[in-house]
């Protein structure tokens, strides 16, 4: 069991910087995910924490050791790749005793220890094939028995689930939660897939273009977004931004948006009137209400559950999402009461949370 | 919880170590490369270099070497008598090999791909002499056209009065040209083959609906499609048939008098009968020369007939 | 007539055509085979029967022990023993160089690493009997005139197979082999246990041709191996070929000798050389 410590993390190819400084810990235990559109650098990150990739810059703590000029095998961590990488000349046993074979450990103890993983993730009846002969959710917890078997401190995923069709995908997350749980072992999880971020974290890292937006737990991140980016990456349907300028109006704030509609701003803000800002409100947060603002219906979708309503406020567009099936038709007028209180503030020019 | 937020613009890059992990990959690569590169050195790179050298010389294997510039070559291109015949013979050699060997191989090769049934077995019987011992096929085909053999016996059968192939002059190189032609045909045979099955069976399903002729259909159609292939296959035979050598050492011993020496020829005989080292290395490039002279005429000609789809 | 009894007349036409078809390739098959049977014919009947005249186109006797005698007396045994030792030594050699060579291309950084391919592939240009000369005296100062390294070194490093082997290599998935380091292999576990298992039908198309293109090769045996002891069969077969009371039966059972291999690989493995020509024939352009 290990904590992981990033400090000031770079890794440039030639002269291309792809990783900008990134900084950040991991405690002993936990299941931290890193989440980020493609290209944000997640993969690099967790290449670099594996071995697979040079540090170009700063350090990489595992445990209490700088790894920074480790090999892989002697970092003490297991990893499971998106394409799952199973050796296809071995039996689904050889696969998983591979590792077990070059650190040398006696036949006995391969045997006990394969059989266990086997156990664990439901595989003892699979020893005997070969990758070939397995189905895609079968090939994804071979490839997990490849990383238990050995038991290691820090456990790596880099997409793992992404090669999954959508049912599956549900069924694996709530496998991979578990055996986190039974293990309790710390597990660092590389997904674009913000629900499965939501879903499975402890904790959540939000990257874009090699640099770290925020930090924290799931709710931390979805109640308080860090910026505009994180605002809008996490959650779905994404959240409305709608663009304005602050103005005072009888001593409260309002914002005068670029179409020029005004709209109420939460209380307490700390910014002052004539400051370039977004205003962010999720489309959980749209209500239906009779005395509200006039909407127009543009797209309906109904997920049975939900209705994502896309609809029109003047001239602003923006999503809302009704609990069962709201009485609105298309291109007809109904009424729709934002939540003010719950509505996010960010800066327009650097993108940053505005507070209270 | 530490967030450490940087932008590209704010961070210069201080330094660009090399972790232990990527030294120890060149080191491990230096071993990778060790026995191929002791090996290449020492087999081929300092025999081209030798070669070099070796043809400024007159070495005759006994004694001292002596640098004599371009004297073997002045030697060859204005004194030699027997220089301009071997290269006259080479070329002679390598056109009517070249020619026929690619119009009997693309002739076998659609005439088996017109077959509905046992199409890779005859592949594999005109493929059979490209993995015989050309020294082995040359011989037996030298029994066949020893004087009074099987060769003789059917022209005079057919009441055809020609002289023995190998003693005669002028048809000698027949001989050897057609010995080479049974060894080598098979393996153009099957390339073209391959192109051939590799025509998308649309092309000409669309060309018979516009009624095109078979005829059409093969020259305007299947032939544009593999001339990369054809070109391909004539560029290798072109080469390696400037090099022959084997059938000429077992049926003829470039005789008779020197009606079928060739360049591959001399270089053996110079070299390894008459130890002028120097001399015969010199042959050896004017040999590589012309196939570097015949290789790009060929990539001259082929803009005039090869098709490339982009 | 009906159109019904048109198409039937039509169908029967093609049918015609298509076995007239297949017979006239099958007997241009059978004559293109002749010099098999010409050959195997002379070495089963007596010498003198070999050169009567007019010549006999079946023996009168069938004489098979002439391939035991040409085994044992001429001795095509140890020639073939010979070429079983050079081609295999030359294979082996081969493949191992070209696997370590041709990983460190596919899958190790190093600098100048892309330099040094192109001169490798560069190297395939110079035609072999080219270097005859200087690598016999290379081979002569080493003192291996007429050994057995002395034939098989000089052409077991040849560069082909390390850019085929690279090719191949490179279209392995990167991960398997992260995967692999991550399992605490070495480099060298790495190629041994993933890399070389995966490759086999490179590996074995490799091996093939590089046999066969050594159990055919006489110039560089001709000149290596002096002595007639050590001749290759190539070479074996030209050693009686001069000899003024020519065996030509026992020669045509050692020319028979020497393509046995060739012709067993050839049938047996024609999926595999056509697959490969195919490959050719596809990197011819399109």
């Amino acid at each position: 069991m290990a904590n992981v410590t990033i400090t000031d993390v770079v890794k440039n190819y030639g002269q291309l910087e792809v990783l900008h400084g990134v900084s950040a810990s991991v405690t002993d235990g936990e299941f931290v995910v890193l989440v980020g559109p493609s290209g944000c650098g997640k993969s690099t990150l967790l290449r670099m924490i594996a071995g697979l990739e040079s540090i170009s810059d700063g350090d990489i703590e595992i445990g209490d050791r700088v790894v920074n000029d480790l090999e892989p095998k002697e970092r003490d961590i297991a990893m499971v790749f998106q394409s799952y990488a199973l050796y296809p000349h071995m039996t689904v046993r050889a696969n998983m005793a591979f590792s077990l074979k070059l650190a040398r450990r006696s036949k006995q103890e391969i045997e006990q220890m394969v059989n266990r993983a086997a156990e664990i993730l439901d595989l003892s009846a699979l020893l005997d094939r070969y990758p070939r002969q397995l189905s895609g959710g079968q090939r994804q917890r071979v490839a997990m028995g490849r990383a238990i078997v050995r038991n290691p401190a820090v456990f790596l995923f880099d997409e793992p689930l992404s090669n999954l069709d959508a049912k599956l995908r549900v069924q694996m997350r709530g496998e991979i939660k578990a055996l986190h749980q039974r293990l309790g072992a710390t597990m660092i999880y590389v997904t674009h897939d913000q629900m499965e971020a939501m879903t499975m974290g402890d904790r959540i890292v939000v990257m874009r273009a090699g640099v770290i937006e925020q930090m924290g737990t799931p709710l931390e991140i979805y109640d308080t977004p860090a910026n505009s980016f994180v605002a809008s990456f996490i959650g779905s349907p994404s959240m409305n931004l709608i663009d304005g300028v602050v103005h005072s109006a009888n001593n409260q704030l309002v914002l005068q948006a670029d179409d020029g509609a005004t709209w109420p701003l939460p209380s307490h803000l700390n910014v002052k009137a004539g400051t370039a800002v977004q205003l962010g409100i999720r489309p959980e947060h749209i209500y239906l209400d009779p005395a509200g603002l006039p909407a127009e219906a543009i797209i309906i979708e109904p997920t049975g559950a939900d209705t994502h309503v896309q609809l029109r406020v003047g001239k602003q567009l923006l999503t809302g999402v009704f609990r069962d099936r709201p009485d609105i038709s298309l291109n007809a007028t109904f009424h729709v009461r934002p939540d003010v209180s719950r509505a996010h503030v960010f800066d327009r020019v650097s993108g940053k949370r505005i507070g209270a | 919880m530490a967030v450490v937020e940087r932008t590209a613009a704010q961070r210069v890059v201080t330094r660009t170590r090399k972790s232990r992990p990527e030294r120890g990959e060149g080191r491990t690569a230096f071993f990778f490369l060790l026995p191929s590169l002791i090996g290449v050195t020492l087999f081929l790179v300092v025999p081209i270099i030798a070669s070099v050298v070796l043809s400024f010389t007159n070495w005759k294997l006994l004694g001292q070497p002596q640098f004599v510039g371009f004297a073997n070559y002045i030697k060859l291109f204005t004194a030699d008598p027997q220089f301009w015949p071997v290269v006259r013979n080479t070329l002679f050699f390598t056109f009517e090999y070249l020619v026929l060997n690619i119009i009997i191989s693309l002739g076998l090769a659609v005439w088996i791909s017109s077959l509905k049934l046992g199409q890779r077995w005859f592949r594999v019987i005109f493929f059979l002499p490209t993995f015989t011992p050309g020294i082995a096929v040359a011989i037996v085909w030298m029994l066949i056209f020893a004087p009074g053999g099987f060769f003789d016996f059917v022209t005079g059968s057919l009441a055809i009065h020609l002289p023995n192939l190998l003693t005669d002059q002028k048809l000698a190189m027949q001989a050897v040209i057609i010995v080479s032609l049974w060894a080598g045909v098979g393996y153009n045979t099957v390339l073209f083959n391959a192109a051939l099955d590799m025509v998308p069976a649309s092309y000409l399903e669309a060309a018979r609906i516009d009624g095109a002729s078979a005829w059409d259909r093969f020259w305007k159609i299947r032939l544009p499609l593999i001339s990369p292939t054809l070109f391909f296959g004539t560029v290798m035979t072109a080469i390696t048939s400037l090099q022959v050598f084997d059938q000429i050492y077992v049926m003829t011993r470039g005789g008779p008098g020197s009606a079928t020496a060739t360049l591959g020829y001399s270089i053996f005989q110079k070299g390894f009968q008459n130890f002028q080292m120097g001399y015969a290395s010199s042959i050896a490039w004017v040999m590589f020369a012309m196939i570097m002279a015949l290789t790009a005429f060929q990539f001259w000609l082929q803009r005039k007939w090869v098709h490339y789809d982009n | 007539m009906t159109t019904r009894a048109k198409a039937k007349a039509d169908a029967r036409r093609t049918l015609a055509l298509d076995i007239l078809n297949h017979g006239a390739l099958a007997l241009v098959a059978l004559l293109f085979l002749f010099p098999f049977f010409w050959m195997v014919s002379n070495a089963v009947r007596s010498n003198a029967e070999v050169l009567a005249i007019p010549v006999r186109i079946l023996p009168t006797v069938f004489d098979w022990d002439n391939f035991a005698k040409a085994w044992t007396t001429l001795p095509f045994g140890r020639f073939f023993l010979n070429s079983v030792i050079v081609s295999v030594s030359v294979t082996v050699i081969t493949v191992l160089v070209s696997c370590l060579s041709g990983y460190a291309f596919a899958r190790l950084k190093f600098p100048g690493r892309d330099k040094l391919l192109m001169a490798y592939l560069a190297t395939l240009m110079v035609p072999g009997i080219m270097l005859i000369i200087p690598l016999f005296l290379i081979v002569n100062k080493l003192g291996m005139i007429n050994t057995f390294q002395g034939v098989i070194l000089p052409v077991a490093f040849g560069t082909f197979g390390s850019f085929l082997l690279r090719q191949f290599f490179l279209s392995i998935p990167l991960e398997l082999e992260e995967a692999a380091r991550i399992d605490g292999a070495s480099r060298l576990r790495i190629l041994v246990s993933i890399i070389i298992p995966l490759s086999m039908p490179a590996i074995g198309l490799l091996s093939l041709f590089t046999f066969i293109a050594q159990w055919n090769n006489f110039l560089w045996p001709l000149i290596v191996m002096t002595g007639a002891d050590n001749a290759t069969l190539p070479v074996g077969l030209t050693l009686f070929q001069t000899q003024q009371t020519t065996a030509w039966n026992y020669i045509m059972a050692g020319a028979t000798l020497s393509m046995i291999p060739g012709v067993i690989l050839a049938v047996v493995l024609q999926k595999l050389i056509y697959n490969s020509i195919s490959l050719n024939a596809g990197m011819g352009g399109r």
